[in-house]
């Protein structure tokens, strides 16, 4: 959890130096592999492609936690909130769900993006509130599993409150799943935030890994791919990397 | 296992097998975008390609060579009285319908009524008072008002109808079976495959302006990749529009590749209901951004050309052949021009109006992103924010004239007869300029449009071509390349101003049918 810190400090001081950092501005060199003046080379209308992902890495991976973190904990709430309740109103929360499930997200992205216009912060958000439904379903499974299991009956049965019982015996029990969820969310969160992008949803100089693999996407037939799509999807997976390892070794859970 | 085996035989010997003989094959040609609609004027899709493909099914009474000009079609001659409101024109009785029937001035007269029912987009026939057979070959045409472009314009444009088929139609916009494709043109449809964007045409044998050049056109939809590769394979003999940065890839082949300025600009339009009221403003902002370096960065592998300012493109007929004001980057003066204005820099050298920073909001076409970016780079370096937006076209469509915004980059045709600037400046599409200002461009829109003669004509268009380059309804930026892609079996070229109703095109009817 403590590593997890010091990665948001880090990518924070990162957005806060972003003044600092060489601007991302279009020049003549178009398509200039990488070299002495670009080191990464540069993207179809001259920017530097390694001052691009700089600007890049604390939007990507602040609003892929953030958005990722707000989905996976609707869904935990949610699926918690239909575990507690009776078979019938579980029932009605799981159609609820399905009806929110048939209905594109990106129509609701479309439509809640035209009326706010949203910054990094609120595109976090949007993401996140459009993203939780799929996981409902899994965390509703994952809940009831534990909580039919038989030290949280006993532990019931001498007595102990709900929220021991769900802090001492399920959310140890479900955490590595969640942390998968929410790994899944990252990776998928960090997509949709390129396309809407494209849809015009946000300022499209917001820039984001996504975004620039997304506009790599029109030099795969030519040598331009190796550094405008490379270091981003790099940058990427390694991110997705990290955040593996970190959830699976979390020391809290090395203590339990 | 076994029979995963077989499947795979079989389908690598389907592939290995050799492409047809030459001789009897069609012409095939590939599009990139899928269905156009059916090829019958009332239910193919509202875009120029879609009607240049309705033009091979679908005559007029006035056809163009491969130069671009006028030659007869369904009508052999025409002439226009001295006050210039009655036209006669003798139809050619040669002509037939694809089933057989002959082509007559009654079929003519019927297609300007039904289309005063009906509209079609491509065919304004506002001006035309009455249309009447004299007898079976001998058409009249009474217009309400002098009009310039009566032949150039709306007799090159107009698809003739047969009246034994269209008649009995009261809602052509969803008469989309067989029939409704039967025309008087040189190549006759035979198969249209919706889902696969295919479509097959015959050669009409009877074609009254002699055998056309192909038995078979064929038009298949193809990403531009397995064009280029079908094409260096012999499998496709032509590819319409090939982005010109790959036009190397065709030449290496041993393919020909002809292209020419489209005349479709990339612009930046204005919000003339707010801050660029003023043509001093619009001025300003073309002194302030660097179109050369626009062109520099955007169009690295000769994509496109440096735009003329004053609305016609370079090789148009209509363009007086003056180099229009070029408004060179010149910080300074559009400095200098904005202070007049009341604009004052503030700290950080921020563009501010009474303290308050000016922020320019943007939009573009998603699909000029590119050179929605540099523009805003070159204005934030000049000291205005930038709220830049990217949009789909149908969003675009959706913002309204004096809307939320003060730039807007889009593109736009600026070929074919002048008759129709009069929409592209002052019209309200999201594209067109939205522009009325004094009036003054519109007098002489309209002046060039009563003309007596083809020399008076262009008087007024050449003065036009003045003041709009002076006014800047909107800012002309590139002028993009279009390039196609053929081998032997054909020979293609760009017409100067674009075919029929504007479209910048090799492909048109001209180069399919004999001369």
């Amino acid at each position: 959890m403590r590593v997890l810190f010091g990665l948001a400090a880090g990518l924070l001081l990162l957005l806060a130096a972003q003044p600092l950092m060489p601007a991302y501005r279009s020049s003549r060199d178009v398509l200039a592999p990488p070299g002495r003046g670009h080191l990464l080379g540069t993207n179809d209308i001259g920017q530097d492609v390694l001052t691009g992902l700089l600007h890049a890495t604390p939007n990507t991976v602040l609003m892929a936690l953030a958005a990722a973190a707000v989905a996976t904990a609707t869904a935990l709430i949610i699926a918690g909130v239909a575990a507690a309740a009776s078979a019938t109103i579980r029932n009605m929360i799981l159609r609820l769900v399905d009806a929110v499930q048939v209905v594109p997200s990106i129509l609701v992205l479309l439509f809640l993006g035209t009326l706010m216009q949203p910054g990094l912060a609120g595109l976090a958000l949007l993401l996140g509130l459009t993203s939780w439904h799929e996981d409902v379903r899994v965390a509703l499974a994952m809940l009831r599993r534990e909580l039919q299991r038989e030290n949280v009956r006993f532990a019931r049965h001498m007595g102990a409150s709900r929220t021991y019982c769900l802090r001492r015996h399920v959310m140890p029990a479900i955490r590595p799943a969640l942390a998968a969820l929410y790994i899944q969310n990252i990776r998928q969160v960090t997509l949709r935030a390129a396309g809407l992008a494209f849809l015009g949803l946000t300022d499209p100089r917001l820039l984001t890994w996504g975004g620039m693999m997304q506009d790599a996407m029109d030099y795969l037939y030519t040598p331009a791919w190796l550094w405008l799509l490379l270091p981003p999807a790099l940058a990427l997976t390694s991110f997705l990397l990290i955040m593996l390892l970190l959830t699976e070794n979390d020391p809290a859970e090395a203590r339990a | 296992m076994h029979i995963l085996r077989t499947v795979l035989l079989v389908l690598a010997t389907m592939l290995a097998s050799p492409a047809l003989a030459q001789g009897d094959r069609p012409l095939v040609i590939t599009d990139t975008r899928g269905d156009r609609g059916m090829l019958a004027p009332y239910v193919h899709a509202r875009n120029g390609i879609a009607y240049l493909y309705t033009s091979y099914v679908f005559d007029s009474l006035i056809a163009q060579n491969a130069k671009g000009e006028l030659v007869p079609g369904l009508a052999e001659s025409w002439t226009l009285s001295e006050n210039g409101l009655t036209a006669d024109l003798r139809l050619n009785p040669k002509a037939s319908w694809h089933d057989g029937q002959p082509v007559t001035a009654q079929d003519a007269a019927f297609t300007f009524s039904y289309m005063a029912q009906n509209p079609y987009p491509f065919a304004s026939i506002g001006n035309i008072d009455r249309a009447e057979a004299i007898s079976d070959h001998h058409l009249r045409l009474t217009l309400k008002k002098r009009d310039a472009g009566l032949f150039s314009g709306l007799l090159l444009a107009l698809p003739v109808l047969p009246r034994h088929i269209y008649s009995s139609q009261t809602d052509p916009g969803h008469f989309a079976s067989p029939a409704a494709a039967t025309g008087s043109g040189p190549y006759r449809l035979v198969e249209y495959d919706k889902a696969q964007g295919r479509y097959a045409l015959k050669a009409n044998p009877d074609y009254y302006r002699g055998k056309p050049l192909f038995d078979a056109l064929m038009i298949v939809t193809m990403s531009d990749d397995a064009a280029l590769q079908a094409l260096n394979n012999g499998e496709v003999d032509v590819i319409s529009y090939l982005p010109p940065e790959r036009a190397g890839d065709a030449k290496a082949a041993g393919r020909q590749v002809v292209a020419a300025r489209s005349g479709h600009v990339v612009k930046i339009g204005f919000n003339h209901e707010e801050m660029f009221a003023d043509a001093d403003m619009r001025q300003a902002l073309a002194y302030a951004l660097d179109r050369q370096a626009i062109l520099d960065i955007t169009s690295a592998r000769g994509e496109a050309a440096l735009a003329d300012t004053g609305y016609f493109q370079s090789g148009s007929p209509w363009r007086e052949n003056v180099a229009d004001p070029a408004y060179a980057h010149d910080p300074g003066h559009a400095a200098d021009l904005l202070e007049k204005q009341g604009l004052t820099r503030g700290a950080s050298e921020k563009w501010q109006r009474d303290g308050v920073p000016v922020t320019l909001r943007l939009l573009a076409d998603g699909a000029q992103a590119r050179v929605a970016q540099v523009v805003t780079d070159q204005l934030e370096a000049f000291g205005f924010t930038v709220d830049l937006r990217l949009m789909e076209q149908a969003a675009l469509q959706a913002v309204p004239t004096g809307g939320d915004y003060d730039l807007l980059i889009s593109s736009t045709s600026t070929t074919g007869d002048p008759s129709d600037i009069a929409n592209r400046v002052t019209g309200q599409s999201w594209n067109a300029d939205r522009y009325h200002g004094d009036g003054r461009l519109d007098a002489i829109l309209k002046e060039a449009g009563q003309s007596a003669t083809p020399d008076e004509r262009l008087t007024h268009l050449h003065e036009f071509q003045r003041l709009y380059a002076r006014e800047l309804p909107s800012l002309m930026l590139l002028d993009p390349v279009m390039a196609t892609a053929h081998n032997d079996r054909v020979d293609l070229s760009f017409m100067p101003d674009g075919a029929l109703i504007g479209i910048p095109t090799t492909i048109d009817k001209s180069a399919f049918v004999t001369e």
